[in-house]
């Protein structure tokens, strides 16, 4: 927490920035700003446990505010947490050290569509479901759609380094990402030019795109677009075993078919999120796919990816589960009794690793999990010809707060400790927050002190975002 | 609802990952996490399990929510936040923390019944007797048409009458406690409701008709919730329209007209179709829907007491509502509760020519003459 006196200089500062309606040290304000859609901060919320609260929350309305927010904040070596739509699950958004969050929800400006180039320039605070709108309005879509979606905006999908839900076929953020500007801890902006790409040195986009707010707050972006596809298509089909699951997906990759939507349900999470809505028998994996594009290529897609699965003994359950779990992909965000009864927690560690290590990986973490009395359910998705994500999905429910919130660290450590020995990445799209942070030394090995250089560069009061991604952690 | 049910869904909501927020007409006003579905109810779940009392600032973004229950919409697990909100105004307002905004709000409607601190006796200047002839209508006005949008009771009159029907419109009518009800004043409320329980009782009329959606939803759903009987029917002035398409005038009109639906008549009372029948017969194929209808539209801005104590960032939402009807290239913006319309209006700027449902009527009779 902030001394009264730098408060009160803090507030000052910013008041004459923003106006006084654009900043708020009222208690209510931060308690309601205190946590993001991070399982852990949502179960003590639940538990009725009080969260660290911010100082202060400021609300700019431009790039020129942010920047003289920073340069202030920089002056007084305060916490600055930046907030987009508090909807990510690690935490990231947290001001665990107190200090002022820079909430950017008023910055939410769809400046233009390019027709030509077929880009949009955004602020950082558009909210993900309006700019998905206003481009279908156009006849575009974005590409990007993240279950989070109607609550997640442009600045936190880039921070955050996200992946959408047809990524496989439209790329990641950082793919879709053409132009960004950041503004630095000292106040400076910078605008790295929109371009398809460049040979103009190392892409400098990539250092913030990821960055969590450690190194600078972004205000704008350009993305990719694309046309809305003529056609869309869905097919689903079953195997004994994951194994073989991947086996068909891999060839799918590899033989230059790129299905929109790739998700392989593993018999426990088949079990709970298909057998309710179709025969399945126990033990099977589905496999749900969707397809993209004109309709005469989305038609020959569609069937290849079918003959290579029949071909490894899949059986055929045509469109229904996949376009089931298209039509009700949102659904599994919502709170439900199940989720939410007692000291129950639910979360996701979503690795990702190359084909040779992946099923390694998973029974590897999923052991380790286990051991913990939670119940492990998994699905393969966001896959590339190369390997792929794992959403390693747990649940667990201890006689009380203590023991639950003890045991989840344990099912994290373990299952984290196992994904880096069998060789994965212990996040593929959801990042690294606080709930990563203690881990995130271990993932990159030497090659974190680069980072810690870098940010030592550009932040040298570590005011941004203290406590996440492995930076300027305190005990 | 029980305290147990609420405090169970609070619980839920308060830790849900916003998934309602998008659409949440406050969130679109202030742009923060605080006049949010699931902030309403972090606050409300931190006091029911002892973690946090509720503070000043609490209680104003529990009325910074215009109980639009847009958000119900949205919600899987089907939590109504506006309900919830609204009997946590009534604790409030027994404790006598209400926000000080609301007492003129109060005390206009206890001495002048009408919120706008109106003269009573002027309650009815508009209304030119007739004779009485056809089915008899007790018409309860409301107060936004008795005083701010007469022309709505005006044209409402002529429209029944040319339908057939005779109204009978008492001068005894006392606001119906709408405000009073939404903003958590139920026992004032209550006061009003009693009132024209007895005034509605002793009249003529078989039905009464209302073109208020607040007043419809008072009278047929929370004076009977506090035993109140009402012994004739309540109808919407768009249900009655609805039985008499065949009477109503067809015209091609000189551009698109779209439906904006009232929160308290589409969400909260469910009549959807009754408007779109009237709309769709008089613009003859000329009607548009706007992206955001029927459950899923947005609240004008003007209810539950918004108005009255944040009333620029009710025009902030009644703006963006135009904006939406603007984006259908619609040339004329109806709606079927008067309040809406007089928030609607004020936000047209010479954009968009916005009726009441009765007016449109007879704006179209008068273009097909």
């Amino acid at each position: 927490m902030l001394d009264s006196r730098t408060k009160d200089e803090l507030v000052k500062r910013l008041e004459t920035i923003v106006g006084s309606e654009n900043v708020s040290v009222q208690e209510t304000d931060m308690v309601l700003n205190a946590h993001d859609a991070s399982p852990l901060s949502e179960a003590k919320i639940r538990a009725g446990e009080s969260l660290p609260l911010a100082d202060a929350v400021v609300f700019p309305n431009s790039t020129e505010e942010v920047a003289k927010i920073l340069k202030c904040a920089n002056e007084l070596k305060i916490p600055v947490i930046p907030v987009g739509g508090g909807a990510g699950t690690c935490g990231g958004t947290l001001p665990i050290h107190g200090g002022l969050q820079v909430d950017l929800k008023r910055m939410n400006k769809i400046f233009t569509i390019d027709d030509k180039s077929l880009t949009v320039h955004v602020q950082a605070g558009v909210v993900g479901i309006d700019l998905e709108e206003e481009l279908n309005r156009h006849g575009y879509i974005s590409g990007h759609t993240p279950t989070s979606l109607r609550a997640s905006n442009a600045g936190g999908f880039i921070a955050t380094r996200s992946g959408g839900s047809k990524s496989s076929l439209y790329g990641k953020i950082e793919d879709l990402t053409l132009g960004l500007q950041v503004v630095l801890p000292d106040g400076s902006i910078i605008d790295l030019k929109a371009v398809p790409r460049h040979a103009v040195g190392p892409d400098l986009k990539q250092l913030f795109i990821g960055s969590e707010g450690t190194l600078g707050i972004i205000t704008e972006a350009t993305f990719r677009i694309f046309r809305t596809p003529e056609s869309q298509s869905f097919r689903s089909m079953c195997f004994p075993d994951v194994s073989r699951g991947l086996a068909a997906i891999r060839e799918i990759f590899q033989s230059g078919v790129t299905p929109s939507v790739v998700r392989l349900y593993d018999p426990e999470d088949t079990a709970m999120a298909v057998s309710t809505h179709f025969d399945v028998a126990e033990g099977d994996c589905m496999l749900m796919l969707a397809f993209d594009g004109s309709t005469d290529q989305v038609i020959l897609d569609e069937k290849k990816a079918a003959d290579i699965c029949l071909n490894l003994g899949a059986k055929d359950y045509g469109e229904g589960p996949s376009m089931r779990w298209w039509e009700h992909r949102y659904d599994m965000y919502y709170p439900t009794k199940f989720t939410t009864s007692g000291f129950s927690i639910g979360d996701t560690i979503d690795i990702v690793a190359t084909y040779d290590k992946l099923e390694n990986v998973y029974y590897a973490m999923k052991d380790a999990m286990e051991v913990h009395d939670a119940v492990v359910m998994s699905h393969f998705s966001h896959m590339y010809p190369n390997g792929g994500s794992i959403y390693m999905i747990f649940f667990f429910a201890g006689p009380d707060a203590e023991t639950t919130w003890a045991t989840y660290k344990k099912i994290w450590d373990d299952g984290v400790a196992a994904c880096l020995r069998e060789g994965g990445t212990m996040s593929h799209q959801h990042g690294v927050g606080l709930t990563r942070t203690t881990y995130n030394e271990g993932e990159w090995g030497p090659a974190f002190e680069v980072i810690r250089k870098i940010k030592q560069l550009l932040d040298p009061n570590g005011i941004m975002n203290p406590g996440k991604m492995g930076l300027g952690v305190r005990e | 609802m029980d305290q147990e049910a609420i405090a169970n869904q609070v619980r839920m909501c308060a830790a849900c990952p916003k998934m309602c927020r998008h659409v949440c007409p406050t969130f679109f006003a202030w742009r923060s996490e605080s006049p949010t579905p699931h902030g309403r109810a972090l606050l409300l779940h931190q006091e029911n399990s002892g973690t946090r009392e509720l503070d000043d600032r609490g209680i104003e973004v529990l009325y910074q929510c215009l109980e639009c229950s847009h958000c119900l919409t949205w919600c899987q697990p089907e939590i109504d936040i506006a309900e919830i909100v609204e009997h946590k105004r009534r604790l409030i307002v027994q404790d006598g923390r209400y926000p000080s905004g609301l007492d003129s709000l109060k005390q206009n409607i206890l001495e002048h019944h009408n919120p706008f601190g109106e003269d009573h006796v002027k309650r009815t200047e508009w209304f030119k007797t007739s004779e009485k002839t056809g089915e008899e209508l007790v018409y309860f006005v409301g107060c936004t048409a008795s005083y701010r949008e007469v022309k709505i009771a005006q044209q409402t009159q002529k429209l029944l009458g040319s339908l057939g029907y005779s109204l009978t419109v008492s001068e005894d009518e006392w606001c119906c406690g709408s405000p009073l009800f939404r903003t958590g004043f139920t026992e004032d409320a209550l006061k009003q409701a009693e009132y024209n329980v007895e005034m509605l009782n002793a009249q003529s009329g078989d039905t009464i008709v209302v073109t208020c959606p607040g007043c419809y939803r008072v009278l047929r759903n929370d004076y009977p919730e506090y035993g109140l009987e009402l012994k004739k029917p309540v109808r919407h002035i768009s249900e009655l329209l609805e039985e008499k398409l065949n009477d109503l005038p067809k015209t091609a009109i000189d551009g698109t007209v779209t439906y904006h639906d009232p929160c308290h008549l589409g969400r909260h009372m469910g009549v959807y179709d009754a408007p779109r029948q009237v709309l769709e017969k008089i613009a003859d194929g000329q009607f548009i829907e706007m992206e955001r209808n029927r459950d899923n539209a947005m609240c004008c801005g003007n209810g539950a007491g918004m108005r009255t104590l944040f009333g620029e960032k009710a025009q902030v939402i009644g703006s963006e509502r135009v904006k939406q009807a603007l984006d259908v290239n619609a040339k004329y913006l109806v709606t079927s509760c008067p309040f809406c319309k007089n928030m609607l209006a004020s936000q047209g700027n010479g954009k968009i020519e916005v009726f009441d449902l009765p007016e449109f009527v007879i704006h179209v009779s008068e273009l097909s003459d």
